[in-house]
């Protein structure tokens, strides 16, 4: 997902250096929702999302616009594609498995 | 007469046609896509938590650049049509104004495209980095290539990064806790579109600046941070190898007057660096929603929640009326022998000690842990759901770290609160011989009334901190300016005057911790 991708290792004591500087980018939404909502949305924080059926335009859009206390974020944190990514997983998972 | 721009608004004295040109000009640099003048797509930098009408921060447009070249060629721009621009790097410096501009009708200059982790180096332990990486992007980069590595970060970790968060000289929980101290260089496009290296990045095929940071001549990176002089495009920072052994704990303490000799007891430890972090001192009321504790649970009456209620949900949850968090780092032989101290102080002071085997399964205990190590959370949002309604801002004046000003400010702090029936929850920060001393003013932001008593309250809170003479250490977008006014006229004189050296025509960010022409 990130500069790590192209970054050359030039040995285990050297410095890494990202080749020409490598951009992050997701690998897919189920990455967003590891490294982002998850954090909040499967710790108590926010409401829990999986196995309710959220609808997709639902999710992109509070995502896009906050939510009280939920942030905002933005296409340059988010893209659009990765984005509908996210809404798709989360409308079609499974309710989290009950401790 | 009616704007053909598309802009909801227009930086103040410029004309529409002349923005509608400057926009032109600027997406043939950085292209269409890359600029957003559309009111529905500027909605996630229209989000803030601050208690004034999101008009006050409403931006013109969006600006995304990916590069330093890109940056150089926006700021001739600017100049030239004379409109101001906002830079935000990750935008999430929640409470303190997120991505909004600080002034009505700037445009904001997303930096979040530039994400490049672009060197680490372990053997002198440094990181440069790009202004839109983020800790989490830090974090996996440093797991995936097995680097022993630790940073600093704050508490919305994940999301935020570290150019931001030290330029806004944020805090963190680590060693390395106090961010600024541990940055070393910078890359800063200043108004006139030139690039200054700052330290020893000045000096062409130089090796070293990410490890001294002052050159030769006046040290200038101060000036980057909390200021409008420059727009940073790369940050040096130092990292803390990952110790052999670890040994995080809470101390939990039953009274809120315990602060006084919970900071006396602690200092000598800090100073002498037995405890090597920035500690942290936690109100119960911090701790609550983190557990999570529900507020209408204990209290569902007007104003703030009695003590008597907090006093029960102390005692129900397992909660101290303070929770000290720190660590140790170091080897297992180190920290057993400083272990042995920690236990007396414990002792002699009538703490309880919490240690990491002990604490699991507190939500509260593992994401403060979390944070000792720098492992990226954002644990620390449960504070949100106390009051609810998506209201915050922090209130962050620095104090010294004694006992009896800690009391006194937080005895202030609470009556203050309690005027305009919000609750104390706050902590206590320790730096070396400072203590920042944070408090998260929550309130419902869907309620015009608690909106407006939360504004008033920070303006009281502000200022009569101010006149005992207690300064804050940050502060939001909408109180940058009366924050300024604190400092004095010769400090202010100063900025301005290198403001107008720097960048007479005012574009970037005015307003900006209360400096511009």
């Amino acid at each position: 997902m990130y500069a790590r991708r192209l970054a050359v290792c030039l040995g285990t004591l050297a410095a890494l250096t990202a080749a020409g500087g490598a951009q992050a980018e997701w690998r897919d939404g189920g990455e967003v929702y590891d490294k982002v909502c998850r954090y909040c949305h499967e710790a108590n924080v926010g409401p829990v999302l999986k196995g309710r059926a959220l609808p997709e335009e639902y999710v992109r859009r509070v995502v896009r616009m906050g939510n009280r206390a939920m942030p905002a974020f933005r296409p340059t944190e988010i893209d659009d594609a990765t984005l509908a990514d996210v809404a798709r997983r989360i409308n079609g998972s499974e309710a989290l498995a009950r401790e | 007469m009616v704007s053909k721009s598309k802009a909801k608004v227009l930086p103040k004295g410029v004309s529409a046609a002349d923005f509608d040109k400057a926009v032109r000009e600027i997406r043939a640099i950085v292209g269409d896509e890359h600029v957003v003048v559309d009111e529905d797509k500027l909605a996630p930098y229209r989000k803030i938590m601050m208690p004034v009408p999101d008009d006050q921060h409403e931006l013109s447009a969006s600006v995304m650049p990916d590069g330093v070249e890109e940056i150089q060629r926006i700021m001739k721009v600017a100049n030239k049509y004379r409109i101001p621009v906002y830079p935000v790097s990750t935008g999430k410096n929640l409470g303190y104004g997120s991505a909004a501009p600080v002034q009505r009708g700037q445009i904001v200059m997303d930096l979040r495209r530039m994400n490049r982790i672009i060197e680490v180096d372990p053997e002198l332990c440094t990181a440069l980095v790009e202004p839109g990486v983020t800790y989490q992007q830090l974090y996996d980069y440093l797991q995936e290539h097995k680097l022993p590595l630790w940073f600093s970060c704050p508490a919305p970790s994940a999301i935020a990064g570290p150019v931001g968060n030290m330029v806004d000289r944020g805090v963190g929980y680590t060693p390395y806790g106090e961010h600024f101290m541990f940055s070393c260089g910078m890359e800063v496009v200043l108004a006139d579109g030139q690039v200054l290296r700052t330290g020893m990045g000045a000096m062409p095929n130089s090796n070293t600046w990410q490890v001294f940071k002052w050159g030769y001549g006046p040290t200038l990176d101060g000036m980057f941070t909390q200021s409008n002089y420059g727009v940073v495009t790369k940050m040096g920072m130092w990292l803390m190898p990952a110790p052999p052994d670890f040994r995080p704990f809470c101390i939990q303490y039953p009274d809120e007057a315990d602060i006084t000799k919970i900071v006396e007891a602690l200092r000598p430890l800090r100073i002498a660096m037995v405890i090597p972090n920035a500690v942290v001192i936690a109100h119960t009321l911090w701790e609550a929603p983190c557990t999570p504790v529900k507020r209408a649970d204990y209290y569902t009456g007007p104003g703030a929640i009695p003590d008597e209620a907090v006093k029960r949900i102390q005692k129900d949850h397992n909660i101290g009326a303070w929770n000290v968090y720190a660590g140790l780092y170091g080897t297992k032989e180190t920290n057993d022998a400083n272990w042995k101290i920690i236990e007396a102080v414990a002792a002699g002071t009538g703490g309880k000690i919490i240690t990491q085997e002990a604490s699991k399964g507190s939500q509260a205990l593992e994401y403060r842990f979390d944070l000792m190590k720098g492992k990226p959370n954002l644990g620390e949002f449960g504070l949100y759901n106390w009051r609810g309604g998506g209201g915050s801002i922090w209130f962050a004046p620095v104090s010294q770290a004694k006992g009896a000003e800690t009391l006194k400010q937080m005895q202030m702090a609470k009556t203050i609160l309690g005027k305009y029936g919000f609750d104390y929850v706050g902590e206590f920060i320790v730096g070396w011989r400072d203590m920042h001393h944070v408090i998260d003013l929550l309130y419902d932001r869907s309620n015009p009334e608690q909106m407006e008593k939360a504004y008033a309250c920070y303006d009281e809170l502000l200022h009569t901190f101010a006149k005992e003479g207690y300064g804050m250490y940050r502060a939001n977008t909408a109180f940058a300016e009366k924050v300024a006014a604190t400092y004095g006229p010769v400090k202010r004189d100063i900025e301005k005057r290198l403001k107008k050296a720097l960048d007479p025509n005012n574009i970037i960010a005015p307003g900006r911790c209360g400096i511009s022409l």
